[in-house]
């Protein structure tokens, strides 16, 4: 008896096919065409439209893709449904599983005086701005109440380790506490590595805390764009990074950078100095169109088009690095490419609809004030508190959960029934960032055919299938990022 | 400096012409209005000195593109929610009728 069945018996029965849900957009002549969870193909203009008009054969090498892809399935088939429903369940499991980034304002002082930065504070007055024992512990509360398995608490700043006693003592309650909680619990602390010592260095290794910092690229455009007491915050990052490496471990530290227009045109150099510091990783991200960021226009801002060459620049340089067997991801791009190529959504802020703000990532504010996000606590400090959900000492967590200024905007901005985006191919990847779009436009929604936030991703999206598409190596490369 | 454009009304619905009309409202603003048995859109150019006529033939792909799109809404809707009620059952996100 074989073991398989005869060809004969894989092969489509009739020539009766049903649409199942699909999106599409024309890009350059051809056709992308996403299906309900996001999994893609290209067509060209004839195979499109023997698809648009119902014209498919029984069987065809184009019926094959269209019916691998979900596009299309067999009247009477239920097994695509099912393929569907298990890879949109997928997708979509963060949703029962909220809230897995805690980030705790742990000090707004800083000896920093960084300009675009909207929220550190140059004070010697350790009262006012530092995150008290009782509003950690109050902010503690909150951390287990979050239905997520995976919790990561995050202290930030201004700079973090000017408090350091609190995050000794949070990071010592929480090991407490979650010895019967069971949840996976991990700690980073976001610090610009001027105030490492011995101290913290043995901290963070007993208590297995991950440094992330800060790394613009070469010395003079690190230094200018952050200006502290002996112009020497270069220095200071980089003698740390490779200390947090040698005593603790290559990945324990990793850096993000910010784009400011000293940047642009000078990517090569800044993803240079990451390899030369042995990291494996930069995040090629613009600044945010949030506070001080906006006022300082002579130092920061750029729009979208100025940075897109920034971003292609340097994406089809870390390829080439790659090639050359150093190997670099791209931040960005790995996230977006796992949305891509894989059923899995990483989760990330900015780009998940319903919205990240609350259910992706909060943040407890020094003097207890919780905020939707990260860049909701820098509008506030720019006069506007729309993304303040709530106070730790005024109020429960379900009114912080359940308030308007958390539900509006989660319900306001989703992709899935907002203009143009409904229909947009490219939904499966994008977000819904309501903060960006209230800041820029004034409503949670934006106009998406004049956002640079739809404009951006949109540009991004179709740089990496474009590379996705044109050689065997950015395949392979793609494909592993997306695996990360 | 504006243009004209009629759309046959049995061929493509006000809702397809205007979503076609907002996907291109970064170049173009539309007055849309409803004759007998057509739709009539009066275009109006965000830059003085754009062509008129080859936004208008943008315009006229987008519709057909919209009119597309709408058909397959209509013809997956059933499929759609059947998938994403599945993918939804037993997460606790979704409240029972029962």
């Amino acid at each position: 008896m074989a073991k398989f069945l005869d060809p004969e018996a894989y092969r489509a029965q009739s020539a009766d096919w049903q649409l199942l849900p699909f999106r599409f957009e024309r890009i350059n002549g051809r056709v992308l065409v996403t299906n309900l969870v996001g999994e893609h193909l290209f067509l060209d203009a004839e195979e499109f439209g023997q698809l648009s008009k119902g014209d498919l054969p029984a069987d065809s090498p184009l019926v094959r893709r269209l019916r691998a892809k979900h596009v299309i399935r067999e009247s009477g088939d239920d097994l695509p449904v099912e393929l569907l429903a298990i890879k949109a369940r997928t997708r979509y499991r963060r949703l029962s599983e909220f809230t897995a980034l805690h980030i705790l304002v742990a000090s707004l002082r800083c000896e920093h005086s960084c300009p675009y930065c909207q929220v550190s504070r140059q004070s010697s007055d350790k009262g006012a701005y530092d995150m008290s024992s009782e509003t950690a512990a109050i902010a503690l509360d909150s951390v287990f109440r979050s239905p997520s398995q995976n919790i990561k608490i995050e202290f930030q700043g201004g700079e973090p380790l000017l408090n350091f006693e609190l995050i000794e003592e949070v990071v010592a309650t929480a090991r407490q506490r979650n010895e019967t909680e069971g949840k996976n619990l991990g700690f980073v602390i976001a610090t610009n590595l001027a105030l490492l010592d011995d101290r913290v260095i043995e901290f963070c290794r007993a208590n297995n805390v991950y440094i992330s910092t800060s790394l613009d690229g070469p010395a003079d455009l690190h230094n200018k764009n952050r200006p502290r007491p002996g112009r020497n915050s270069w220095e200071l990052a980089t003698a740390g990074i490779q200390r947090v490496r040698e005593e603790l471990g290559v990945d324990r530290v990793s850096a993000l950078m910010t784009t400011t227009r000293s940047s642009l045109g000078r990517v090569i150099e800044i993803i240079d100095v990451y390899v030369e510091q042995g990291l494996t990783s930069v995040f090629l991200r613009p600044l945010s169109p949030y506070g001080f960021a906006i006022k300082t226009k002579s130092f920061a801002a750029y729009d979208v088009d100025a940075w897109l060459p920034f971003f292609e620049e340097g994406l089809d340089y870390i390829i080439e690095l790659n090639r050359a067997g150093i190997p670099m991801v791209e931040q960005y791009s790995a996230i977006v490419l796992k949305k891509m190529l894989t059923n899995d959504d990483p989760g990330y802020v900015d780009l998940t609809s319903p919205a990240g703000i609350g259910i992706g990532a909060i943040v407890y504010n020094y003097d207890g004030d919780v905020y939707a996000s990260d860049e909701g606590r820098m509008l506030a400090e720019m006069g506007d508190k729309t993304f303040r959900l709530g106070n730790l000492h005024q109020d429960s967590y379900e009114e912080i959960m359940l308030s308007d200024a958390l539900l509006g905007p989660l319900e306001e901005s989703f992709t899935q029934s907002a203009p143009m985006c409904s229909d947009c191919a490219f939904e499966p990847y994008c977000g819904a960032d309501p903060t960006y779009h209230h800041a820029t436009t004034g409503d949670f929604l934006g106009r998406k055919p004049t956002s640079g936030f739809c404009r951006r991703n949109m540009a991004i999206f179709k740089l990496l299938l474009d590379r996705y598409e044109s050689d065997a190596f950015t395949r392979s490369l793609f494909q592993t990022w997306a695996s990360h | 400096m504006t243009g004209h454009v009629s759309f046959d009304g049995s061929t493509a619905s006000i809702d397809a012409v205007q979503r076609a009309a907002y996907r291109l409202s970064d170049r173009i603003s539309c007055d849309i209005a409803a004759g007998e048995g057509s739709i009539e859109v009066t275009v109006h150019p965000a830059e003085p000195d754009a062509d008129v006529e080859a936004l208008i033939g943008e315009l006229r792909n987008e519709v057909l593109d919209q009119v597309l799109r709408e058909r397959i809404r209509g013809e997956t809707a059933d499929v759609r929610n059947l998938v994403l009620a599945v993918a939804f059952s037993k997460t606790g996100l979704v409240e029972s009728d029962g």
